[in-house]
């Protein structure tokens, strides 16, 4: 049983520390590199690991993962190296370190795929994963597979301040700032609580094709959420910011900046009253509302559920799907964004893919098992979460493409309906029906942003919204979030200022 | 390995490496899964792991390390890193470990049974439950079945003398069918699971609630918008109340961002509301012998007859409200630190069947599925997606899909006005078929 909904979550506090370290991968290619990386550790900083493995033993063990047939086999292992602090009430309240390693195989026989991980990363261990994944394969004829070498793959991840070599101290003083500055922006905020995340997560991808790939990557999770209490309610705003970057992400966007954005949300919410439920337009204001798109049009646009012939997509190549004025794209490439890596997490290079354009459908989000399902290229998007899940489409960085309309002509032009500002996160199902709930929106009335309204949830169909974009701005951006379908992914959601004409929206009042 | 002298020696690393007090969570785990689609295999995947969480403090500033590494010297790393980062947190007097040494007898936990049955066995299980939930022939398409199994051992050692462990087991097994008629698609679902292979229900009986499921909101219209009665299928219970559970939370309650932090001996709900939090469930999912950080578990009334009797509680938080730990730290495995959670969590069954619920609303919606976040546990607000059967004259009338539904938790809890007989405790969130007077309803 697959998922039966993929959701972007708004992710507690608690889920936050948990997501923090759970899978907490990264790579030391062979336990004596993670003695290494761990023996440096003590200097408050860790060199970084270097990953060195014996290619010839990778190759007995893909040979021995296609022993018993199948047409595609793959080694994938990978170590991280987490740390995790989290602060409330302006005290650190813990600070948690993760080592985890760990090595799957996997082989695809057909339609069907046999996987086996394990944490401890030896031949002997390897050689057992690989005759369990074979299962699938029972009965079949040997493949000859091609001896694995070094490929060269393309870098869109830039460090100037290497995470491991950041004195603790810094991480703290960068909490802190933000702390300071989501207390300091108005009485009314009573609570800040501050979440401060990294990983340098390393993998080996070596497969049956001769694909041999090693890649190492940083990544930065800082989330502020401010509480504030006035009108007899509170309510909990929230920011986050994330990269695949070095440390210099906080000279690029500062923890005051991140602070002071989500405290603004809380105290304007407060004076939010009741929103109103019925069919109305919608303004969605630039950035991670384009989490609606990556939930009610990129989910269905995985390949996985147009090979089981699932997906609302399915047999849609080629056709108008969306208004004249929508275009998507789905693009690991950009340069130290949250969903991008060098490759993904089968090795194949990342790059731009345009899914729909000027309204047609043009190309879904493959893996390697689902491209050869439905006979199209690989785009890159083969993700997992660690060793211990199966590389699936996932998306990267997915936003729909900026248009020409001027943002403040599209709210002018508005005479009545919802602007929201600030979306929390919402989910999908296999039918294509979508749902989000709104932590920050206000009423437009003649063309003008006006009241604030708490409660509001935006429903539809993933085949009528994107028909009903009716005005797309120029002013792109993207917001970070966490992509859960079973496992979960690190994504960019992103989009310019847009109008969709007549969506149902749930309140608390009757219009 | 000797996980329980592995996991009591690492305490005292930890205290000879300058800690003043420490913890060792220590889990094993072997898990299976196999997918089926169309008759034939999809995946099968296999692995057995093992991995430590560290906790420690050093003078009342606590840090935490994790490792699915065991070699020794790993394992000295992650000590002295976790020692380190110490120096790095704020010290408070909360940061304290518990030394209760009793565990709850709770039966019905561990089945050695699970490991002996073949992966063929297995695999067939799956694709009789697929073949099943495909008879009806408004199904057009199988999203696949799937079984999946997980046993281990948990072992908790920390400086007050505390070693305890126990095994667990758990199995479930379910399936996912896409029904189509008259250009209307609708994806249905169900699943079962058990600590015992055993107690696995029927393919049958499963395949028949997946099928009734996918077909019964084929041909779904709108409704206008409006405020109408609703009654809440105990399958989206969880969906509808499970913001409760973040909002008796001792820490957001400590904190002042829970909406019933000054509600403690307050009505807060209608007299047929009982909740009840009980870690000590014969056979239940979410049972323990001890919760996250070795405290004993036990039964306890959440909310009695509509008054809120207490709150959820770890040790520190607990020692920080002066009240003791209830037996609720929560811990999602062994990377993270304990938070707070319930273990088997329901409402208590009322006496009203639940076909006279039906037949007692006039109009009103039969809700069986929601989406969103619940509950807001801050300030109470509740908004979502619904779809469900549409009732009028005490008769399901017809289907209806893409509604929203709105209100507060105020309001929805006290308007509780009907409580079914029909509790299942088989699903850890668990509640009768119930019914709240009114909510906002947006359709056309």
């Amino acid at each position: 049983m697959h998922p039966a909904y993929y959701m972007v979550e708004d992710i507690p506090r608690r889920r936050f520390l948990e997501l923090g370290v759970k899978g907490a991968v990264a790579l030391a290619a062979t336990p004596f590199l993670m003695d290494t990386l761990l023996a440096n550790s003590s200097s408050g900083s860790l060199a970084a690991p270097r990953l060195t493995v014996d290619k010839a033993m990778l190759d007995r063990v893909i040979r021995k993962a296609l022993e018993r047939g199948g047409e595609f086999a793959d080694v994938y292992i990978e170590n991280r190296i987490s740390r995790n602090i989290a602060m409330e009430e302006s005290a650190f309240r813990s600070a948690n370190f993760g080592i985890s390693q760990g090595a799957g195989v996997r082989v695809i026989s057909g339609d069907k795929t046999g996987y086996a991980y394990t944490d401890e990363i030896t031949e002997e261990k390897l050689l057992r994963a690989a005759e369990v994944a074979s299962y699938v394969a029972k009965g079949g004829t040997p493949t000859k597979p091609v001896d694995i070498r070094e490929t060269r793959t393309p870098a869109f991840i830039s460090v100037s301040l290497p995470l491991d070599q950041v004195a603790d101290q810094k991480r703290l003083d960068v909490m802190k700032r933000a702390n300071d500055a989501g207390l300091g922006f108005d009485a009314r905020i009573k609570m800040v609580s501050v979440s401060y995340y990294d990983e340098v997560r390393g993998r080996i991808i070596a497969n049956s094709e001769g694909r041999f790939v090693t890649s190492e990557l940083p990544l930065l999770f800082f989330i502020v959420q401010t509480l504030s209490q006035g009108n007899g309610t509170r309510h909990m705003g929230r920011e986050r910011l994330s990269r695949h970057a070095g440390f210099e992400m906080f000279d690029q966007v500062t923890p005051e900046q991140v602070a002071r954005t989500a405290a603004r949300e809380s105290v304007a919410m407060l004076d939010a009253k009741d929103a109103p439920a019925g069919k109305m337009d919608v303004v969605m204001q630039n950035g991670w509302g384009g989490v609606l798109v990556h939930e009610a049009v990129g989910h269905p646009l995985e390949a996985d559920a147009i090979a089981r012939q699932v997906g609302v997509f399915t047999g849609k190549l080629g056709q108008k799907v969306a208004s004249d004025v929508f275009t998507m794209v789905d693009d690991g490439s950009i340069a130290n964004a949250r969903g991008t890596t060098n490759v993904d997490d089968e090795g194949t290079p990342q790059k731009r893919n345009v899914l729909i354009k000027d309204g047609v459908l043009v190309k879904y989000m493959t893996d390697v098992l689902s491209a050869k399902q439905i006979k199209q290229e690989r785009t890159g998007n083969g993700r997992r979460e660690s060793f211990r899940y199966l590389p699936i489409p996932r998306m990267t960085n997915t936003f729909i493409e900026k248009g020409k309309d001027n943002p403040a002509d599209i709210l002018a032009s508005t005479k009545s309906g919802l602007y929201v500002q600030a979306l929390s996160g919402g989910s999908v199902n296999n039918d294509g029906m979508f749902n989000f709930t709104c932590r920050e929106a206000y009423l437009i009335e003649n063309g003008k942003k006006t009241t604030p309204v708490r409660g509001a949830t935006l429903i539809g169909s993933c085949l009528d919204v994107i028909k009903s974009v009716d005005a797309v701005g120029t002013d792109l951006d993207f917001g970070p979030g966490v992509c859960g379908k079973g496992q979960s992914a690190e994504v960019d959601a992103g989009q310019p200022t847009v109008r969709i004409r007549g969506i149902n929206v749930g309140g608390t009042r009757a219009r | 390995m000797d996980y329980k002298a592995l996991a009591e020696q690492l305490v005292k690393k930890c205290l000879a490496k300058g800690a003043d007090a420490a913890e060792v969570y220590l889990e094993s785990e072997r898990t299976l899964s196999v997918a089926v689609r169309k008759g034939d295999v999809e995946t099968v995947e296999e692995a057995a792991t093992a991995g430590v969480g560290l906790r420690l403090f050093v003078q009342g500033r606590m840090a935490f390390s994790n490792s699915n590494d065991l070699r020794e010297a790993t394992l000295d790393s992650a000590v002295a890193r976790a020692v380190e980062l110490a120096r790095s947190t704020s010290a408070d007097t909360n940061n304290v470990l518990p030394s209760d040494p009793g565990i709850t007898k709770v039966d019905g936990l561990y089945d050695p049974a699970i490991g002996r049955v073949s992966l063929e066995k297995k695999i067939e299980l799956a694709k009789s439950l697929e073949a099943l939930a495909m008879k009806d022939a408004r199904i057009k398409t199988s999203d696949g079945a799937s079984y999946g199994e997980g046993e281990g051992e948990l072992f908790l050692a920390n400086s007050n003398g505390l070693s305890k462990n126990y095994r667990y087991s758990s199995c479930s097994v379910g399936v996912s069918v896409v029904a189509q008629d008259a250009g209307q698609q609708n994806t249905g679902g169900e699943y079962c699971s058990r600590r015992f292979f055993a107690d696995l229900l029927s393919p049958e009986a499963i395949a028949k609630k997946a099928m009734s499921e996918a077909c019964e909101l084929l041909g779904s219209r709108m409704v206008k918008t409006q405020r109408a009665t609703v009654i809440i299928d105990p399958r989206v219970a969880a969906s509808i109340l499970g913001g409760l559970l973040a909002a008796i939370d001792g820490e957001s309650v400590a904190q002042g961002a829970s909406f019933l932090a000054a509600q403690l001996d307050k009505k807060i709900a209608a007299d047929l509301l009982t909740l009840v939090d009980d870690g000590t469930l014969a056979k239940g999912l979410a049972s323990r012998p001890f919760d996250g950080e070795g405290v004993p578990t036990q039964k306890r009334v959440i909310v009695d007859k509509g008054v809120l009797k207490g709150f959820l509680y770890n040790t520190s938080v607990a020692k920080r409200a002066g009240v003791s730990s209830t037996g609720n730290a929560s811990r999602g495995g062994f990377t993270g630190l304990p938070g707070i959670g319930a273990h088997n969590f329901y409402m208590a069954a009322g006496s009203v069947k639940r076909d006279d619920i039906i037949k007692a609303t006039k109009n009103g919606l039969l809700l069986t599925g929601v989406t969103g976040y619940g509950i807001n546990p801050v300030n109470g607000n509740f908004s979502g997606g619904a779809s469900g059967l549409w009732i009028e004259n005490g008769q399901v009338a017809f289907p209806v899909k893409g509604l929203t539904i709105a209100s507060t938790a105020a309001d929805m809890l006290n308007g509780i006005d009907m409580v079914g007989d029909d509790l299942d405790l088989s699903r850890s969130f668990a509640a009768p078929t119930f019914r709240i007077r009114e909510m906002q309803i947006g359709g056309e």
